[in-house]
């Protein structure tokens, strides 16, 4: 997931296209998505497993840096489902409306985060800490998917 | 002084930012709303051929990248001084519809629903879009996912992409649709029709039914005597993709009408030194403050403001809701802003009929479908109506199409200076004495920024995260907390 022309919002995006160009298990399928709230619930639809991949920009006080990457699981994002704006809409609540209407969903949602540096100027271009990271992160995707 | 911050984290990285100043008696001083910048847009996009806006500019909003793409591709066949075909024409305006009828309908379950299908006080850990398909049933919330699975099947076989369009071209689209293609888009809108006409009916027996819901909607604390924008077509009725700029004042009365490529004659811009983000107002009235009335240049545009604006809606059923909807809430103009889901709704039966009508026009399946430009104009303005407020793009370009300058005054923009208003507004009624802040308060406040259902002018990714909403009350003299409140929503 990511934007293309904001800076290092787009890592996620370099992640998925080094991932298509490696030999993947069957079953599995390398999908892009520059938005998030609802509109991921067809693409993650009837999939047993699914692993996003993404930048995050954490508060100073986490002490973390740029190109950092950390795993999470979808527990990790339980929120109650309420928001200001359509803007904001979580994965969370999308998976669990996807569940109470009948969907097949995931059973286990993994998330790679990647500490970005910028993700407010627009550009094409990645920081160099976080452009790094891209194929430390697809190896660490396809360890997962071979596991 | 003491600070009353609501703080939306909704991304890791936070965005939004309200921040309400109460003096010792604790009355409401002062409200801001801010929003983080994005830099160097128009540095990203000078130096490109023009053609490439209408792929670029959909990647600042992550929840209506059709809005972008339409009114990008609108400039651009200004900047090549081209008439569109008409085949092109109706399947843009075919597939801008479509986005409506998805878009409308997600705000209304999932931002509206909340407050008004479980109560605007109720428990909050079940006001949300789970308590929403507890209460409306299972079939209703499946039929909803399925109205939007359909409406994306349609965007993408008109737009060649489902999320981000890519149909768009100067003089018209880059594809004709099949007649299989129709016969499948014919029998989907059909069914948005229906399913546009059960949620109005829902919103009757739900909010309409329930005295208190309308005592609310009509209540001072969220009402506000505007000037109001919205695109008419040449019967003034309501059109989302084309059609003149009209103006109505506070009172209802026509205040001016105009082509949107003369926007710069009829909006300024005021600047605050707290906000990146301008203020936009009506030239002809002039900035008179964060005030209401017919002396200050404040208007809104949002669905609310286009049913104002408008002489009616161009669809049978939608314009019967729309005469009912004014009949219900007093007559022309509505100055409650919680009405604004109300008009969502009408905006919503029209925006379904009105892609049936095309899907049924037997010229859609033409395949003519693109005039090829022969000329280069240099400059183009292209104007659409975005579900959340009049969306301008404005391109200039050396005569070679390379661009040299971008100007766009997205949705929310337009409701900078009347968001400010109203969440103060909201403030005031709502936060009545003593520092205890409770939950319930907290969403009534929130619900005056939700009816707007800002835009952030975004990054199209949102991390999943909890969702924390913060209010804290801070002694302005020692930046003490002296009460705060935080929930995960």
């Amino acid at each position: 997931m990511g934007n293309p022309i904001l800076s290092d919002d787009g890592v996620g995006l370099l992640v998925a296209g080094r991932l298509a160009e490696r030999q993947l298990p069957a079953g599995v399928e390398v999908a892009v998505s520059e938005v998030a709230g609802l509109r991921l619930l067809e693409l993650v639809r009837g999939f047993t497993r699914v692993i996003i991949i993404d930048a995050l920009k954490s508060p100073a006080e986490t002490g973390r840096v740029p190109g950092e990457v950390i795993r999470y699981e979808a527990k990790d994002f339980k929120g109650g489902h309420r928001y200001g704006s359509a803007h904001s809409i979580g994965l969370d609540t999308a998976l669990e409306v996807g569940r109470q209407v009948g969907y097949e969903m995931p059973g286990e949602v993994i998330v790679f985060a990647i500490e970005a540096e910028d993700v407010e100027t627009f550009g094409e271009q990645l920081t160099p800490a976080v452009a790094a990271a891209a194929d430390r992160v697809a190896e660490m995707v396809l360890a997962e998917v071979r596991a | 002084m003491k600070k009353v911050t609501v703080d939306p984290i909704t991304r890791l990285e936070g965005h939004g930012k309200i921040e309400i100043f109460v003096d010792d008696a604790d009355k409401v001083q002062n409200v801001y709303f801010q929003i983080p910048e994005l830099r160097g847009f128009e540095r990203f996009c000078v130096g490109r051929p023009v053609e490439e806006l209408a792929r670029i500019t959909p990647r600042i909003c992550g929840v209506c990248p059709e809005a972008h793409h339409m009114a990008a591709t609108k400039a651009i066949d200004n900047v090549f001084g081209v008439e569109v075909a008409p085949a092109g024409r109706k399947l843009r305006e075919l597939l801008y519809n479509t986005f409506y009828v998805t878009d409308h309908t997600t705000h209304f379950y999932i931002l509206a629903g909340p407050d008004f299908i479980m109560g605007p006080e109720s428990d909050p850990a079940a006001r949300n879009i789970l308590g929403v398909i507890g209460k409306v049933g299972l079939e209703t919330a499946g039929a909803m996912i399925k109205l939007r699975a359909e409406a994306a099947e349609v965007i993408s076989m008109i737009g060649g992409k489902q999320i981000h369009p890519v149909c768009g071209l100067p003089g018209g689209v880059s594809q004709a649709i099949t007649a299989e293609q129709r016969d499948r888009i014919v029998e989907v809108t059909a069914a948005q029709v229906e399913f546009a006409r059960f949620t109005l009916k829902l919103f009757d027996d739900v909010v309409l039914a329930n005295s208190d819901y309308v005592d609310l909607i009509k209540s001072d604390a969220f009402t506000h005597e505007t000037y109001y924008m919205g695109m008419v077509d040449e019967n003034n009725k309501v059109n989302f993709y084309d059609g003149k700029i009209r103006v109505v004042g506070p009172d209802g009365a026509e205040h001016e009408k105009f082509d949107g490529s003369d926007y710069l004659a009829h909006i300024a811009e005021h600047v605050e030194p707290y906000s990146y983000l301008v203020y936009p107002y009506l030239k002809s009235v002039g900035w008179k403050g964060f005030v209401d009335g017919k002396d200050s240049g404040v208007y809104r545009a949002s669905p609310l403001s286009r049913l104002n604006a408008s002489d009616g809606m161009a669809t049978p059923l939608a314009q019967a809701e729309y005469e009912r909807f004014y009949d219900t809430l007093g007559g022309k103009p509505v100055h409650a802003t919680l009405a604004t889901h109300w008009a969502r709704l009408v905006e919503l039966l029209y925006a379904a009929e009105r892609a049936h009508e095309l899907a049924t026009d037997p010229e859609i399946i033409d395949p003519d479908v693109r005039t090829i430009p022969t000329r280069i104009v240099g400059e183009g303005v292209g104007v659409v109506e975005a579900p959340r407020g009049t969306l301008y793009h404005h391109y200039k370009t050396d005569d070679q199409g390379i661009v040299t300058g971008v100007n766009l005054i997205v949705g929310t923009t337009n409701n900078n200076a009347a968001i400010s208003m109203s969440l103060k507004k909201a403030a005031e009624g709502i936060l009545t004495g003593g520092h205890e802040i409770s939950e319930g308060k907290l969403n009534m406040i929130e619900m005056a920024f939700r009816a707007y259902d800002p835009c952030f002018g975004c990054a199209t990714h949102t991390l999943p995260g909890d969702m924390p909403l913060e209010v804290t009350i801070r002694s302005e003299a020692t930046r003490d907390v002296i009460a705060s409140l935080k929930r995960n929503m």
